[in-house]
């Protein structure tokens, strides 16, 4: 499932995109760029569950930004400024989004280009200020105040009401992308792991998917199978954390507590399957490492009894008015924002975006009807919240049922050496956060020129922000938790 | 309410007595050595396949050497796995802390000798307060946060996180520190009582791991901080964390 390559002129770029953004199914998947000298524009159709790359030659190092007509672009845009030296011109607030003041000015880590001298103001940031009577800011971070990953939150308050969330990350940008390109291929998933851990499973999957598919080789049924079992379980632990830290921010103790213990079942069910808690190691490029067989019996007992456990606390939790009280009308992102700003995963489908990469970029294991794809229309955090539950069902449901129809047979075919030149390979995964992409494009001699991952995160900041606005400040950590953003998959 | 207190009596105790339990079987650790003899610089298999140059083979007076930076190593596997000889093998220990970085270091002919200075009468024995400070990609905290809960509950050996670094004796570092977090990590420090001790939590911490001599300087803690104790792992088991976090406590 290639991406299919085509050149698109600067000139046709806005419209194509806005068109095709507008047929049912059409989504925004990435904007990037190759060595500075292009723009990828990578779309997907969903109904189809087919992806086209849109390849804009770019001369002078600037292009017109889209951020007017396609608000979601204005994340993508800034970071490629960053990375690639390319700026869009009459983007409202163009600032750095990845690389802070420490880093020299010169750098800009992924382009190919000779770069005309950049001066530091280039990396100035300025947070948008709010003016007017009675208006002040609360700064918060880079170190925050729980065990959580830095990033700097500036909110504009008026009285109790948050007016306006900024939100600056890059902090946690360790190089990632460029240190895929100078790693062997087999080596690239140890790191593709590290950006981002709690979905290490989702990750190494992308990665495997996007190697495959530039190897033209598939693996064996059987590992697809325990990949997806891994990504279930992944999916079912980081749920019950989520929503127990919910739990937590309104003080239900007792629930947050009960959940950070069976959170413990999930990671033991994630070892048994793979032998980590966080399943690392266990994915890879051709298939899987090592063959579970002697565990699943166990695994599957352990997540029927998961199952039992589970089934009261949810119920405590969503019939407790207090709890409802919290949830209820609070961080609300409208469907219509949702849909601007391509909201992915549990964000997006509390905002009755119905999109699930498991369904609409099927790939086998997953059979299309029993996917029971949570869909609410509130979207705020008591929407998301439900979300999550239904999702935890579902994963429950799956790990079992998929353990039950595993085929037999080997686990992991060989790959060649080489990959094919001058191709494209996209994996594209529903980790838990939502529609994760990796994207890689290869060189005349099959070596990986470029490694481009979106985390679901980078869609889904922008609506955190959003859910903020007109806000009671006391309510932002559960608008924080009901997203359960990750720092480092987005600074990568 | 009745209801969920009954529900949580009926739970019983999940808090595990088991301090320091060793991984169950089948469960990946740090690597370790084992007496078979290696094959020496004409396989050197492992260094080729360590994914973070963890791994050198050597050989001297035609014996072959093998060294092996567990403040390198991510834990995949890999040379256990590759190994001929059965020279590496996955060590299901999960008392792993050192004191220095050079006992991180170990090698297959000189066995590792743990050489914590430790004395009874420490001065944080009783109680200890830690700020944690990430800085990577997650999975320490996510680790540091399970050492919280019921099953570790690392409260009951006096081990308390606390919000600020004015409140703390110890910071705990988790990631590699890329540049834009240098100087954030140095003003937190700085507003630290003294005494304070420094624990790099993970291998990131320690060396960098994967993310090392990029463009970022994401190498690890001890470039920005003097580091008192190191916890190897990707990411390090709770009970690993706890441990850690002990040895200090015990010290003078």
């Amino acid at each position: 499932m290639n991406p299919k390559h085509e050149i698109v002129p600067i000139s046709d770029r806005e419209k194509k995109l806005n068109d095709w953004l507008k047929k049912p199914g059409g989504r925004l998947g990435h904007i990037t760029s190759i060595d500075g000298k292009q723009l990828i524009t990578l779309v997907l159709d969903t109904e189809t569950g087919s992806s086209f790359c849109w390849e804009t030659p770019i001369e002078h190092s600037t292009y017109p930004s889209l951020t007017h007509t396609v608000p979601q672009s204005h994340w993508y845009e800034r970071t490629v400024w960053d990375m690639f030296n390319l700026t869009p011109t009459g983007h409202p607030r163009l600032k750095p989004n990845l690389l802070h003041e420490s880093y020299a000015p010169d750098l800009v880590p992924l382009a190919h280009v000779e770069v005309n001298s950049l001066t530091a103001e280039r990396r100035q940031y300025k947070p948008m200020e709010v003016t007017g009577e009675g208006i002040y800011e609360i700064p918060v971070g880079p170190i925050h105040a729980g065990i959580i990953e830095p990033g700097h939150f500036r909110f504009s308050c008026m009285g109790e009401v948050i007016f306006n969330l900024e939100i600056r990350l890059g902090y946690v940008h360790r190089g990632v992308e460029r240190q895929m390109c100078s790693v062997p291929w087999r080596h690239q998933r140890f790191i593709a792991e590290a950006a981002a851990s709690d979905s290490a499973a989702a990750n190494a999957y992308a990665n495997a998917i996007a190697i495959e598919s530039l190897c033209e080789e598939a693996t064996t049924a059987r590992a697809e199978y325990l990949r997806s079992i891994s990504l279930e379980v992944e999916r079912l632990s980081m749920h019950i954390s989520d929503l127990g830290g919910l739990a937590g921010d309104i003080g239900f103790l007792a629930i947050s507590a009960t959940m950070s213990r069976l959170r413990g079942s999930a990671l033991r069910i994630g070892e048994l399957l793979t032998g980590s808690r966080f399943q690392r190691g266990f994915i890879c490029p051709g298939g899987v490492v090592s063959d579970p067989a002697s565990n699943l019996m166990q695994i599957q007992k352990m997540t029927k009894q998961l199952q039992i456990e589970l089934k009261p606390v949810l119920q405590f939790f969503f019939n407790n008015q207090v709890a409802n009280d919290r949830m209820e009308g609070i961080g609300r992102v409208s469907p219509r924002l949702a849909i601007d700003f391509g909201l992915v995963g549990v964000a997006g489908r509390a905002s009755n975006i119905d999109y699930d990469v498991r369904r609409h970029f099927a790939r086998g294991v997953y059979r299309q009807d029993e996917i029971a794809i949570a869909i609410e229309t509130a979207g705020d955090v008591m929407a998301r919240a439900r979300v999550r539950a239904r999702e935890i069902e579902t994963s429950l449901y799956l790990i079992v049922e998929l353990i039950d129809r595993l085929p037999e047979g080997t686990v992991r075919v060989p790959l060649p050496e080489k990959l094919k030149s001058n191709q494209i390979g996209l994996g594209i995964v529903e980790a838990h956060r939502g529609e994760l992409l990796h994207l890689i494009f290869t060189d005349n001699d099959g070596g990986v020129k470029r490694y481009a991952i979106k985390d679901p995160s980078v869609n889904n900041w922008t609506g955190l922000a959003i859910s903020a606005r007109n806000n009671l400040v006391t309510d932002f950590p559960l608008c924080n938790k009901s997203f359960g953003l990750s720092y480092s998959g987005h600074d990568l | 309410m009745l209801k969920l207190f009954g529900y949580l009596l009926k739970q019983g105790v999940a808090t595990s007595g088991d301090y320091c339990a060793p991984l169950a079987e089948g469960v990946i650790g740090l690597p370790k050595f084992t007496d078979e003899v290696c094959a020496g610089t004409s396989c050197g298999a492992c260094q080729t396949e360590c994914p973070t140059q963890a791994i050198n083979v050597t050989e001297s007076d035609g014996k072959p050497d093998v060294t092996l930076d567990l403040g390198s190593c991510i834990g995949c596997a890999v040379c256990v796995r590759t190994c001929p000889t059965g020279t590496i093998a996955n060590d299901n220990r999960t008392k792993v802390a050192s004191d220095t970085r050079l006992d991180l270091i170990v090698s297959s002919t000189s066995k590792r000798t743990t050489s914590s200075n430790t004395t009874p009468q420490g001065i944080f024995e009783r109680s200890i307060a830690a700020r944690v400070v990430s800085t990577g990609c997650s999975a320490c905290d996510l680790e540091i946060g399970a050492c919280n809960n019921a099953i570790f509950d690392m409260e009951r050996f006096g081990i308390h996180i606390v919000a600020s670094p004015r409140f703390a004796d110890v910071l705990l570092v988790t990631g590699p520190v890329p540049k834009a977090m240098h100087s954030a990590l140095k003003s937190c420090y700085e507003a630290m009582a003294e005494p304070r001790i420094v624990i790099a939590v993970g291998t990131c911490a320690i060396s960098g791991g994967v993310h090392k001599n990029g463009y970022t300087e994401a190498n690890g803690v001890d470039k920005i901080l003097p580091v008192d104790a190191y916890i190897p792992g990707c990411p390090p088991h709770p009970w690993s964390i706890i441990d850690g976090i002990r040895n200090v406590m015990k010290r003078k």
